[in-house]
């Protein structure tokens, strides 16, 4: 059965996009028919990830969301870009949001009806014949967000050791379980080298009574590959790279 | 303290506290009516909806009704349904906001306040309660009694339409109007260029209702009461108003939605029961005994369709079969009275549990 997994933060610059990324590169290179659509319709930007030029997408979701495609049209096979060959078992597609301003002035303006995403989700599932369907989402609450975390098998909830991030986690957490979130699972980024991981990790399990799939370390040479190129792809010996293997397998236990 | 300790004892109070701090802010209701709206979006009912609407969207059978030029103007693509549960949940997919005139089924509910004007006895006395073989405008009334069939067929509706209280043309109108908007919780417009498109052609029904005058079975206002007739054929409504007309007579005859009564809780059944064995032109025996959910249709193309203590039903699509019931509209009801057990007297465990498809809380594979 496919799993649907949505990567969400209270704030922006969480990490989110990073670590949808490469949550999904990791799972495809495991063999898997993944795909990743960004809903982060007001600021788009996982498709820099996976080195898929905004000149190459002339159908994105904004497009189906408007009816003017159907939402495989808008899916591009990356596969290539995170080193997967043609003939390996795994696949990754992207269906990228638009990075036009016209395009996102549009759609913050109109609106558009948030049902048509359920319906494209399941509809690029089946079509694709997908394992996995990950989605990059804005941050904070809003009836997108929403949705996401309700047709969701799995929420990720990324957060920084920060004040503000506690409390926006705790939020988006009452409103996950108003919709009956199947599995939740937080990761820890950007903890920066003072802070023993292991302590933190306990501390906000037992703050919130949630698992921490995984604890991510500020890492200079993640700001270094400056969003141009997934880093478990680069670098996958790295601990990091390592930590994201262990996530995976979280995201299929139970 | 070393400084790692210090953080630490930082990190004590932060998460805690901040998490704390958020929690006492969450309110209950406005976000569990936000919550409830999305997870009706995104449960396996709706995408079981869904699919069902992709299976049937392409079927091009049927004909668009064209006996007045107005209905002709339908697109024959059009297509919406709509399903309201009893405790209020709306889940509809296609054009469920396109407006249509509301023809035949509006019957049933001008059934339902004749009933509450003047009593089931008299009512009875007026028309009858049995199913016709006949087509739905034919002029035959019961050789012994000159009474109307049943209320689903035009005599019957037009004696029943007389029967609606009021001092004059518009206070009755007002009455049916205001009782529209009890059963769909919106206030209607009536379509004008259908109304006088009826109006103006509607011979055979006038010569019905004047053979109606002659037996004594209907009062002398003829030319009001069939204006009445005809503007409550020509109310406009969506299938979402049709799914909550549906779903208030599945609740009792109170609006799940506003909590309004519509009806009479006397007169529920007997409304329900007529749609059961007239509802549905000469198939209702057939539409009775392979889907069992007591229905109406409507020449527009509606159908309303009712799951009593579960659920009300509207579907739009104008193509119609050659029995006047639209083609699309009773796919949809054959497939969910099969795939959710809601025929009335079905006893047998369906392939589908209704509360579970609605809630979407087990894991249900819709993806
Ligand atoms: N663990 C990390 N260490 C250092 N920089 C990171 C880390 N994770 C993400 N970043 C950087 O932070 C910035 C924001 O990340 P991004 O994934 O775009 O966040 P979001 O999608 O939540 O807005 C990017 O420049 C990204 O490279
Ligand atoms: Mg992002």
């Amino acid at each position: 059965m496919p799993k649907v997994i949505s990567i969400h933060s209270y704030r922006g610059g969480t990490g989110k996009s990073n670590f949808t990324a490469n949550i999904a590169a990791t799972i495809a290179l495991q063999g898997k028919r993944v795909g990743v659509v960004d809903t982060d319709v007001p600021s788009p930007g996982i498709h820099n990830l996976f080195c898929l030029e905004p000149e190459q997408t002339t159908h994105t979701l904004n497009s189906y969301l408007w009816g003017e495609i159907s939402i495989e049209e808008a899916a591009y096979d990356v596969s290539r870009n995170i080193g997967l060959s043609d003939d390996a078992g795994g696949r990754l597609y992207l269906v990228p949001s638009s990075v036009k301003a016209d395009s996102i002035a549009r759609i913050l303006r109109d609106g558009y009806d948030v049902r048509l995403m359920n319906d494209g989700f399941r509809k690029l599932v089946k079509s694709l014949q997908l394992d996995y369907l990950f989605i990059d989402t804005h941050p904070g609450l809003s009836k997108e967000t929403f949705l996401s975390i309700a047709i969701s098998h799995v929420l990720i909830l990324i957060l920084r050791p920060d004040k503000q991030d506690y409390q926006g986690t705790a939020v988006t957490m009452d409103v996950a379980k108003q919709l009956k979130v199947r599995k939740l699972l937080l990761a820890i980024n950007k903890v920066y080298g003072q802070l023993n991981p292991d302590a933190l990790k306990q501390k906000v399990e037992e703050t919130y009574g949630e698992k921490v799939a995984g604890v991510f370390p500020l890492s200079e040479e993640v700001v270094q590959l400056a969003s141009e190129g997934v880093f478990c792809v680069r670098y996958p010996e790295h601990p990091i790279s390592q930590t994201f293997r262990q996530v995976a397998a979280q995201i299929d236990q139970g | 303290m070393s400084e790692a300790g210090a953080d630490r004892e930082k990190l004590d109070q932060t998460p805690n506290q901040a998490a704390d701090q958020a929690a006492d802010q969450s309110s209950g209701g406005d976000l569990q009516s936000l919550a409830s709206s999305i997870t009706a979006m995104a449960s396996p009912f709706r995408n079981y909806l869904n699919d069902l609407h992709e299976k049937y969207r392409s079927v091009d059978e049927g004909t668009v009704a064209d006996y007045i030029p107005e209905l002709a103007e339908a697109n024959p693509g059009w297509f919406g349904i709509c399903v309201v549960t009893t405790d209020g949940q709306l889940f509809d997919v296609g054009d469920c906001d396109q407006l249509f005139t509301i023809q035949s089924m509006s019957k049933a509910l001008t059934y339902g306040m004749a009933l509450e004007d003047h009593g089931r006895e008299y009512v009875n006395s007026k028309v009858s309660n049995e199913p016709t073989g006949e087509a739905f405008n034919s002029i035959v009334l019961d050789e012994e009694t000159n009474r109307p069939y049943n209320p689903m067929v035009n005599a019957g509706a037009i004696a029943t339409t007389d029967l609606i209280k009021g001092k004059d043309g518009t206070a009755r109108l007002k009455r049916m109007l205001s009782m529209f908007e009890r059963y769909t919780g919106r206030s209607h417009d009536i379509c004008m260029p259908v109304f006088l498109s009826e109006k103006s052609s509607g011979f055979r029904n006038r010569a019905i209702a004047y053979l109606m005058l002659n037996f004594g079975m209907v009062s002398d206002r003829i030319d009001e009461t069939l204006d009445l007739y005809f503007q409550q054929c020509s109310i406009l409504v969506n299938a979402k108003d049709i799914a909550m007309i549906s779903a208030t007579l599945a609740n009792g005859g109170v609006n799940p939605a506003t909590q309004v009564r519509a009806l009479d809780e006397h007169y529920v059944q007997d409304v329900i029961s007529v749609m059961l064995s007239c509802g549905m032109y000469d198939a209702s025996g057939d539409w009775a005994y392979r889907v069992g959910i007591p229905a109406k249709s409507g020449v527009g193309g509606g159908i309303l369709a009712t799951v009593p203590g579960k659920l009300g039903i509207g579907t739009f699509s104008p193509p119609l079969d050659v029995k006047g019931n639209s083609v699309r509209g009773i796919k949809v009801c054959e497939d969910l009275s099969k795939d959710f057990g809601l025929h009335l007297f079905n006893v047998a465990s369906p392939e589908h549990n209704l509360q579970d498809w609605l809630s979407g809380n087990t894991d249900i594979d819709h993806w």
